[in-house]
């Protein structure tokens, strides 16, 4: 469904993407993982056009271009399609939850008001953040932002949603809200890509895992299949670093390299 | 205090109330809408990065703040006529301190705009909003909280400031209280009396500006 093909993105002279083969079917729950600059979140960035490829090209449906030529419009009907969950959420500070998930609604898609507020009922239900309809932004936690932010995307019924590590911001505790939430639409078969450095996330809820390091995809595999059996000395490499770290009690500090 | 200044005073503040409301405060509202508007303007012209016109802004910007206003004032007043152009004296103030005003208030706007945090207009962008919907339901009404404190400092300033517009003979509250001190021999009770109206006139718009803010804030009550 969402395709991009020999992907390459630099910022400035500094090239984070190198050549990324990547595809997202109907769905499929997808999780990237890779160590911290490796081009997760400039991934997602590029796919939505945040950010400016420098060659490549995209497919989205029937739609299938180089990314370069894709022409202002264009971008802009992609982005129809298309959820995106930040790091940070960005809610909209001046507006209420319920407000927020209106806009794309009613100001982008100019559908009735009415209509849409049963849709904004409905969704805030869905990430249990209802009875905050008329709060603003910062009156919430972490979590119930996030949560609101995801309301927000799946409002619009996107056919793909691109979350970029949406419980990093979080304590341990509202993350697993966060990831329950994501984990429900999951298995209702919303389309998604997720970053995220939750290993048990990628394990039991994605159907497929990435791994990108230096740009690169270096591992694209069935998740079951790369948790239990990967192939990459590189994935290997990277699954024990984050199993030592998990098993490094919060508080502790993990031992130098340099100090043995 | 003689009974003969507290007669002066108390004579003179009818005269100096007329003519805060009939001249100072109209010059006020009347320099602060238009510099307002322009300085939105000069501010938009220098976000959205409008080619050739963003370098005439930042010109404009450069001159109109690196010069005093009262010698933008005479300029206008008493330097135009040998020119050709004569304009009588209450709009050549409106024009001076609008030009000068909107060069300020615009780079307070501009900055406003720029503190924005860039994720507000890319998650605008994602949910399908066009630059136009983000500027004007996302990034202006957040800008203009941040502003505001700001430009109503500009408006309380300007409600001084207006007093410089004696110095090109426009007849207002402080020009008035010229006329009457030098008519009594009185300058000390006079400019006491006038700086009290002005400290009055101001002590209500800061009222003003408390209870706005607090209008403002994007936080439910319950
Ligand atoms: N706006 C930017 N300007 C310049 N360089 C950037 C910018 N954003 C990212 N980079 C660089 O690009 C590289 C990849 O960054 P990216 O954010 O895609 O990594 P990531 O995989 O998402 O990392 P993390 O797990 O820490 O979020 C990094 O080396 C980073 O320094
Ligand atoms: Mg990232």
């Amino acid at each position: 469904m969402l395709e991009v093909k020999n992907l390459h993105c630099s910022y400035g002279t500094n090239k984070v993407l190198k050549g990324i083969d990547f595809r997202v079917d109907q769905g499929e729950v997808i999780a990237v993982l890779g160590s911290s600059g490796s081009g997760k979140t400039t991934l997602l960035r590029c796919i939505s056009f945040l950010e400016s490829a420098d060659s490549g090209t995209i497919r989205f449906g029937d739609f299938e271009k180089d990314i370069t030529k894709v022409k202002r419009s264009e971008i802009r009907a992609l982005r129809m399609k298309i959820g995106y969950v930040f790091q940070n959420f960005n809610l909209f500070r001046n507006m209420t939850v319920r407000q927020n998930v209106l806009e794309g609604l009613v100001t982008a898609r100019k559908m009735d008001k009415k209509e849409a507020n049963a849709i904004a009922d409905e969704m805030l239900g869905k990430v249990g953040m209802l009875h905050r309809a008329d709060y603003y932004p910062e009156q919430l936690s972490g979590g119930q932002q996030q949560r609101v932010a995801i309301a927000r995307s799946i409002a619009f019924r996107p056919d793909v949603i691109l979350f970029d590590e949406p419980t990093s911001a979080l304590d341990p505790e509202l993350t697993r809200e966060v990831l329950n939430t994501i984990a429900k639409l999951a298995s209702e078969g919303v389309t998604m890509v997720v970053v995220t450095h939750e290993m048990s996330f990628a394990r039991n809820v994605a159907n497929r895992v990435i791994f990108m390091e230096n740009g690169v995809v270096v591992e694209d595999a069935p998740a079951k299949e790369f948790f239990e059996n990967p192939k990459e000395e590189a994935t290997r490499r990277f699954l024990r670093t984050v199993i030592e770290e998990a098993a490094v009690k919060p508080g502790q500090t993990p031992e130098t390299e340099s100090s043995k | 205090m003689s009974t003969r200044i507290l007669e002066i005073l108390i004579s003179s503040l009818p005269k100096l109330l007329l003519y805060c409301v009939k001249v100072t405060i109209p010059l006020t509202v009347c320099i602060y809408a238009i510099s307002l508007v322009l300085a939105l303007i000069l501010a938009l012209v220098q976000v959205l990065n409008i080619r050739g016109l963003k370098q005439f802004v930042r010109f404009y910007v450069w001159l109109f703040r690196g010069t005093p206003l009262i010698v933008q004032m005479y300029i206008i007043f008493f330097g135009l006529p040998s020119l050709g152009i004569t304009l009588s004296a209450f709009p050549s103030a409106v024009i001076a301190f609008s030009l000068n005003y909107a060069a300020y208030m615009s780079e307070t706007i501009r900055a406003s705009i720029e503190s924005v945090p860039k994720g507000q207009v890319e998650a605008g962008y994602m949910i399908g909003l066009n630059y136009f919907q983000i500027m004007t339901r996302i990034v202006l009404p957040q800008a203009a909280k941040v502003a505001f404190p700001t430009l109503f400092g500009s408006l309380i300033g300007l409600t001084k400031d207006s007093s410089l517009a004696a110095s090109i003979t426009v007849v207002e509250m402080f020009k008035v209280a010229q006329q009457i001190a030098s008519a009594n021999f009185e300058p000390f009770a006079l400019y006491c009396e006038v700086a009290f109206v002005y400290l009055m006139l101001n002590t209500i718009l800061s009222a003003l500006q408390s209870y706005l803010e607090k209008k403002m804030t994007w936080k439910t009550k319950n």
